[in-house]
Parts: structure tokens; C-alpha cells; sequence
């Protein structure tokens, strides 16, 4: 009986333990630092070639767009500004002011090369201010 | 109307708070009048919830634009069906709608237990009561949707182009049926817990319930990865983005419980196991509501959110508290009947599974509040992303699909060497053909092969149950339709369960494929140019634009050749919508898919230059149908499953053990 249980109990703890390590070595080989743009440009020259997390707001007017699909912009988070290459699919709400996350490597002629871009909306989903706009003619 | 919305779901409020009282009351003074009369609130509930619903629904349709929330998802242009649809694109709207559908469920739930379970179901009762009176107080005091603005816009803000769409009109209903389902199977614990009722009845409800959620779940986990697929263009149907991690961690957790109650109707073992499986499973379910709805986890989805996050955290910590204070204060009553003999046995195939499925549920939450641990703890915003899921979730689900196959067939108790023989040979044989067959046909890829070797498997053993069970029957003189149909009917949930495997089967191989073999290329082409991909070719044929009252459309025209035949014609497009608002999503990007059991060609017109040349993103994604098709089979095994039987004896036999009342005269 008392074996039995044993048994049991090393089987249990052998699931947790891979899991465990399964949990440790993902977490320690694919995380990614989410940094500001400003604590992007506080972190030269140690942050080159490691993969980082960017966000900031797109600098109207950066966006320059080629015919093989590879996009260059700037973007901003109002104090400092990167360069941003990127090549592959440009989300539909991309555009000017919009807020950007991308991910990839800050390289040494201080172009952020991206392989991934996500837009977020401007403004806050349920904002009402835009309702204003359309307020003019109503009492 | 909106007056009538907002009383209504203010009386709703003030009732459930009297249901709470009324049932803790009656059941504690024994006075069970008071019991009925909690039990009639909680159906005027539903009937306020269903008047505010209809109101609200009422001010969508004819567009009542001083009422905020109509205000922001709807506008004149948009399209009867999806200014319905609009009830769930918005916070206010969804929770009106939880509080519905978590009325109609304890309306079941009273109808159905009238008169019987006279101990445990005042508290059950009192448990939704009590779910009842926040998501109600959320929508009577912080999130109204019948909020009105202090001027009447002429126009409202429109519901985002990628909510349009005929999957994520039933998608989200389809989920909050889900994950509100949950709080039944949950409410049935704490009703066990509160009343000291341990004994069978909590446990074979909660199941039916569990299960229920459970298929709605995982329906509604299907439904939003077909709409990612189709509407969000970037040719995959799963992200781990958290708002995905949101519904697939009750998934686990629920998936852990329906297997793990069998053990417990059975053998009587695991109570305490069971017990906080089903509050893990709810908390996960309150706390994927809250990660959507509060937006404290950034998300691309980034839908829906405002600042009911802090009530969210405090309402979470108390059922946490709560409940696991209850726990502790029961456990003594939840000693288990038997005990594990060996560990080649089903029981402990069950156990493994429940370990892996709650490890997979740990490893996700996780990885879905890492950034929000790592900046608590050390100050530094920290991302896991994608790679972090798979690397952890590929082999646990690798070890799941092992055991879906084991579980089934392994005898209980202790079984022999001739019992695994007997049992497992063939399939894993076909497993090991399997190997052979895509070795021989150039596969390489390690991963891949495992997983197809273990789907064979999983397949073989379910045919050898169906066989067997057939043959027993064709032997007694039926012929095989007959066998096979008596067979299911006669055992309704083993039969189910298998049929619901295979749809997991299916959804694995598409899952494996799709993301293993994935070919992708991006060209940009002149008029009458073409791009090769595998053994198809694209020429691009020209560009047509035009314009509707509501967008201008782009649409590339494509040839596709496979194999130097002409076999179809392909349009992706790109639409920029007209709006006279100032609404931030105009462009919208609609993939051209063309669809078999052997491969998506998913075509994407990522751009389009005034030189005439396009740019196209081209993909093959191999199998993908597999998993919608999966996702048919898991429903149809899940109905099979849950179809009421005619006769109540064959539900009785299967609760083999019973637990020993403590007050037996209760039960007469």
C-alpha cells in the first residue's frame, strides 16, 4: 500500500516538475522586455540586437510605405523617437497618431527593425468624444 | 422604454438581494415558504432582466442615440441584424446580457428542483442569488446601458467594420452561454458546502451543468478562432492574445472537472479535488470577464473597457475567500471512499489528466498576467508571447492526447499486462503505421509526427470500443445499424465521450498541420504577372474599384492554377468605409479564402500602388477545415451526451457509490 502511494507520489511530482520546467525555460527563453521609447533610448547602446517590445504613437506624416510591402514610420511617446522598419501585415487601423507595439531589434544605426506591429485605436474604446462632433446641429 | 430598462434592472437588483435573504432565511428557520418565495424572485428576475433586454434592444433597433450606449455602436448605416448584434459589441450591453443569461439559468435551475433537494438548493439558489446581485449592480450603478448622454447626437459612432460579421454575431452570445454556464455547476458546490450535503445530488448536478458550459465553451472558442481566421487577415485562428486565454482557461479548468466527477460518481474518490476544481473553474471564469472587460492585460482586441476593474478584483478575492473558507470548514466531510490500488489503472490515467489540464490552465494564467506580475515585482514591464504558450502547452496537450487514448480502455482499479495487451495493441500499432506511412511520405518534422502517431492511436481505441460494443450486440442476433445505434442510445455518455474525442482528434490534426506546415509568400505583381506557391500559381488579372454608399472597395482579380490547370478565380479586397463620423476603424482588409479538406489558400491584398501593381500575401494553410469539422463531431458527441434518457433507472446505476448521508431522515 505504503509503496503504492509512493508510486503515486512520484509520478505527481514528476508532472509538476515538467511543468514547472516547462513554465521556467519558456518564460526565461522567449521574454521580452516592454519598454516606452524613452526607456528604449535610456537603455543604448546595452539594448542593441536583444528583442524588446515597443510602444508609442505613430508621428503623422513618418509613414512611408514601398511597393514590395515594407513600411517604414517613426514613433513617438512625446519625449524621445525611433526609427521603425517593418516588413509584413500592416494591421487595418494602422495609420497616423495611432498607438503602435513593435516587437524586434533595436539595431546599431538606430533603426528599430520590427517583425511585429500591432495598432491599437487612439482614443479609449468607449470614449464619447467623438459624439461631440456630431453634436452641432442637435439641441 | 429606457425608463422601463433601468427600473427594471433596478427591481431586478433589489429582488435578487431579497432572493439571497429569503432562501438563507427559509432554509435556516425551516420555514419553506419563504424558500418558494425566493424561488418565485429568482423568475421575476428573469422576467425584469428580459424586459431591460428587450428595451434596450428596442432602443438599438429604432437607434435612440441619446441613450450613450446606442450612441457609440450603432449608426444609421448599419444593418438591422447587427444593430441587434450590437447588444453584446459594447461593456454595458454584455453585461446586461450575463445577467440575463445567468437569470435563465437559475430560472432552470429552480424549475427543475422544485420540490426536490429540499437542504441543498435554498443555497444554491442563494449562491446565484448572490452572482446575481453584482453583475446586476455592476449594470444598475457603474455600467448602465440605459446611460444618457446630455445631448442627442445626430449620428452614432457605428459598430467596428470587424464586428460585422455573421461568426462574431453568434460567437460572443455563444461563449457568455459558457462561461455564465460556470456559475451553475459552481453554485451547486457551494450550495453542497453550505448545506453540509456532500452527498450525490451537488455532484450529478454540477456534471450535467459542467458539461453544458463546457460545450458551449468550447463551441464559442471554435466560433471566435473562425472569426479571427476570417476577419482579422493575418492567416491564423489563435493568438494567445489574453483575451483568447480569457475563455480557454475555464475551458481547461471545466475540461478537468467533467473528466474528474466521473471518478467521484464512481468510486467516490476525489471530493476535495472536485470541489476546488469547480471553484478554480469559476474563478477562472469571473477572472476572464474581468481581464475583457477591464482591460488591465493590453490586448490587441482592446474592446470594451472602462474602470469596473477595481470592483471586479474585490468581488474575485471575496468568492476566492469565501469558498475556500467553506472549503476548509467542510473538508473533514469530503474524506474519500476508496483508495487509489495502482497506478496502471483508470483512475490514475483520470488523475494525470486532471494534473495536466490544470498545469496547462496554471502555465496559461501565467503567461497571460506576466506583465503585470513581472512590472509588481521587479518593476520591468515583461512580455511572454506566443512562443511561450506552445513551448509549454505543445507537449502537455502531446501527454493529453496519450492519455484520451489510455483513459477509455485501461481497466479500473489495476490493470494487467493481458488487459493492456488485449486493449492497446492494435491502435498503437496504427500508431506506429502511421509513423511508417508519413516517414515514408517525407514528414520530418518531430512534432507533427507524434502528434499524428497519437491521434491514430486515440482513433484506434475508439474504434475498438465501438466494434466490441457492436459485435456483442450483432452477436445477439441484431444486424450492425441497429447493434451500433442500441449501443449509443443504451450508454448515452460513454458513446458521447467517444464521439467527442474525435473531435478533439480531428481539431489536433488540423491544429498540427496548419501550424506546422504553413507556406507563406509575399509578391508584388504587375497586371498579367503570377506568383508560385507549392504547386499552385496566382496571376493577378487586374484591379476593379467601386464605390457604395458605405465604403470604396478594391478588389484584385486572380487566377488560380494548380498544376498548370485553371481551377478557380480569387478576389481578396481592401474596403475603406465612408464614415461621416469620426470613427477610428475605416479600413478593413477582406481575405479571399478558398477552402478544402486539403488546404486554405488564404489571400491576403496587403497593398495596391498607383503604378497598378498589387501586393498580395499569399498562404497555404493545410488541413484547416479539420478543425471546424472537429468542432461539429465535439458538438454533435456532446449533444449524444447530454440528450435526456427515458428512463430514470439508467441514471441511477451509474452512481455505483454512494456517499453515506449524515442525516438520512432528510432524504426520505
Amino acid at each position: 500500500m505504503l509503496k503504492g502511494k509512493l508510486k503515486f507520489i512520484i509520478a505527481i511530482a514528476i508532472i509538476a516538475l515538467t511543468v514547472g520546467y516547462l513554465v521556467y525555460g519558456g518564460v526565461k527563453d522567449t521574454m521580452v522586455y516592454y519598454l516606452t521609447v524613452q526607456e528604449l533610448r535610456a537603455q543604448v547602446p546595452t539594448v542593441y540586437d536583444s528583442r524588446v517590445r515597443v510602444s508609442g504613437t505613430v508621428v503623422p506624416g513618418t509613414i512611408v510605405k514601398d511597393n514590395k510591402g515594407s513600411l517604414e514610420f517613426q514613433i513617438t511617446d512625446g519625449a524621445e523617437t525611433i526609427d521603425v522598419q517593418y516588413e509584413g501585415i500592416i494591421p487595418d487601423i494602422f495609420a497616423d497618431d495611432v498607438e503602435a507595439v513593435v516587437e524586434g531589434v533595436y539595431a546599431k544605426n538606430d533603426v528599430f527593425e520590427a517583425d511585429t506591429l500591432l495598432a491599437k485605436c487612439p482614443t479609449k474604446y468607449e470614449s464619447t468624444d467623438s459624439l461631440y462632433e456630431n453634436k452641432e446641429t442637435s439641441y | 422604454m429606457v425608463e422601463t430598462g433601468s427600473i427594471s434592472i433596478f427591481l431586478a437588483f433589489v429582488i435578487s438581494i431579497y432572493v439571497l435573504a429569503a432562501s438563507v432565511y427559509g432554509v435556516k428557520t425551516r420555514k419553506w415558504d419563504f424558500v418558494r418565495s425566493a424561488e418565485n424572485g429568482a423568475i421575476a428576475v428573469f422576467f425584469l432582466l428580459l424586459i431591460a433586454t428587450i428595451a434596450l434592444v428596442h432602443s438599438l433597433i429604432n437607434l435612440d442615440f441619446s441613450l450613450k450606449y446606442v450612441a457609440l455602436n450603432t449608426s444609421t448605416d448599419l444593418a438591422t441584424i447587427y444593430r441587434f448584434t450590437s447588444l453584446w459589441a459594447g461593456q454595458a450591453g454584455s453585461l446586461l446580457l450575463w445577467c440575463l443569461v445567468l437569470s435563465i439559468y437559475t430560472a432552470i435551475v429552480v424549475l427543475q428542483s422544485r420540490n426536490r433537494d429540499r437542504e441543498l438548493m435554498p443555497y444554491v439558489l442563494a449562491t446565484l442569488a448572490t452572482v446575481s446581485i453584482f453583475f446586476i449592480g455592476v449594470i444598475t450603478f457603474v455600467e448602465s446601458p440605459f446611460e444618457k448622454l446630455p445631448f442627442t447626437p445626430l449620428e452614432g459612432r457605428g459598430l467596428n467594420p470587424i464586428l460585422q460579421n455573421a461568426y462574431m454575431a453568434i460567437h460572443p452570445i455563444t461563449l457568455y452561454f459558457g462561461y455564465v454556464g460556470v456559475t451553475v455547476p459552481f453554485a451547486f458546490g457551494m450550495g453542497a458546502l453550505l448545506s453540509g450535503k456532500l452527498g450525490d445530488a451537488w455532484i450529478r448536478y454540477s456534471r450535467k451543468w459542467a458539461l453544458f458550459a463546457w460545450t458551449f465553451l468550447s463551441v464559442g472558442l471554435l466560433l471566435g478562432a473562425r472569426w479571427a481566421y476570417l476577419e482579422l487577415g493575418w492567416g491564423g485562428y489563435w493568438a494567445w492574445d489574453p483575451v483568447e486565454n480569457a475563455a480557454f482557461m475555464p475551458w481547461l479548468a471545466a475540461t478537468a472537472f467533467i473528466h474528474s466527477v466521473m471518478i467521484q460518481e464512481k468510486k467516490g474518490m476525489l471530493k476535495k479535488w472536485n470541489m476546488s476544481l469547480i471553484i478554480i473553474t469559476f474563478f477562472l471564469s469571473i477572472f476572464g470577464t474581468f481581464i475583457t472587460r477591464s482591460g488591465i492585460i493590453s490586448s490587441v482586441h482592446s474592446f470594451a473597457q472602462s474602470d469596473i476593474g477595481p470592483l471586479f478584483l474585490a468581488f474575485i478575492a471575496f468568492i476566492l475567500l469565501f469558498s475556500f473558507a467553506m472549503f476548509l470548514y467542510r473538508m473533514k466531510d469530503l474524506e474519500t471512499e476508496n483508495r487509489f490500488d495502482s497506478i496502471l489503472s483508470r483512475e490514475s490515467a483520470f488523475i494525470f489528466n486532471n494534473l495536466l489540464f490544470l498545469g496547462a490552465a496554471f502555465a496559461v494564467f501565467l503567461g497571460t498576467i506576466f506583465p503585470i506580475l513581472s512590472e509588481a515585482l521587479t518593476g520591468d514591464k515583461i512580455l511572454v508571447g506566443p512562443p511561450y504558450f506552445n513551448r509549454v502547452n505543445v507537449p502537455i496537450a502531446l501527454v493529453l492526447i496519450l492519455l484520451m487514448g489510455v483513459g477509455p480502455l485501461i481497466s479500473w482499479r489495476k490493470a494487467s499486462l493481458k488487459n493492456l495487451a488485449r486493449n492497446f495493441l492494435s491502435p498503437v500499432l496504427l500508431g506506429i503505421l502511421t509513423v511508417i506511412i508519413l516517414l515514408a511520405l517525407g514528414m520530418r518534422d518531430v512534432v507533427a509526427l507524434i502528434s499524428f502517431a497519437l491521434c491514430a492511436f486515440v482513433t484506434g481505441t475508439v474504434f475498438t470500443e465501438f466494434f466490441r460494443g457492436t459485435r456483442v450486440r450483432m452477436k445477439r442476433g441484431e444486424n450492425f445499424l441497429s447493434a451500433f445505434l442500441r449501443l449509443v442510445s443504451r450508454n448515452k455518455r460513454r458513446y458521447g465521450g467517444y464521439i467527442v474525442h474525435i473531435g478533439v482528434v480531428l481539431i489536433v490534426i488540423g491544429v498540427t498541420a496548419s501550424s506546422v506546415f504553413v507556406t507563406e509568400k509575399q509578391a508584388t505583381l504587375n497586371k498579367g504577372e503570377s506568383m508560385e506557391l507549392r504547386n499552385y500559381s496566382l496571376r493577378f488579372d487586374g484591379i476593379e474599384q467601386y464605390t457604395t454608399d458605405a465604403k470604396n472597395a478594391t478588389i484584385a482579380h486572380l487566377t488560380l492554377f494548380e498544376g498548370g490547370k485553371e481551377v478557380d478565380t480569387i478576389a481578396p479586397e481592401k474596403n475603406i468605409y465612408k464614415y461621416e463620423g469620426n470613427r477610428e476603424i475605416n479600413q478593413e482588409t477582406e481575405v479571399a479564402l478558398r477552402s478544402t479538406f486539403k488546404d486554405d489558400l488564404y489571400i491576403i491584398l496587403s497593398g495596391f500602388n498607383p503604378d497598378g501593381t498589387v501586393t498580395i500575401r499569399a498562404m497555404i494553410n493545410p488541413l484547416v477545415n479539420w478543425i471546424w469539422a472537429g468542432g461539429i463531431v465535439l458538438l454533435l458527441g456532446a449533444i449524444v451526451t447530454m440528450w435526456p434518457s427515458g428512463k430514470k433507472r439508467s441514471e441511477q446505476a451509474f452512481v455505483r457509490y454512494t456517499v453515506r448521508e449524515q442525516d438520512a431522515t432528510l432524504n426520505a
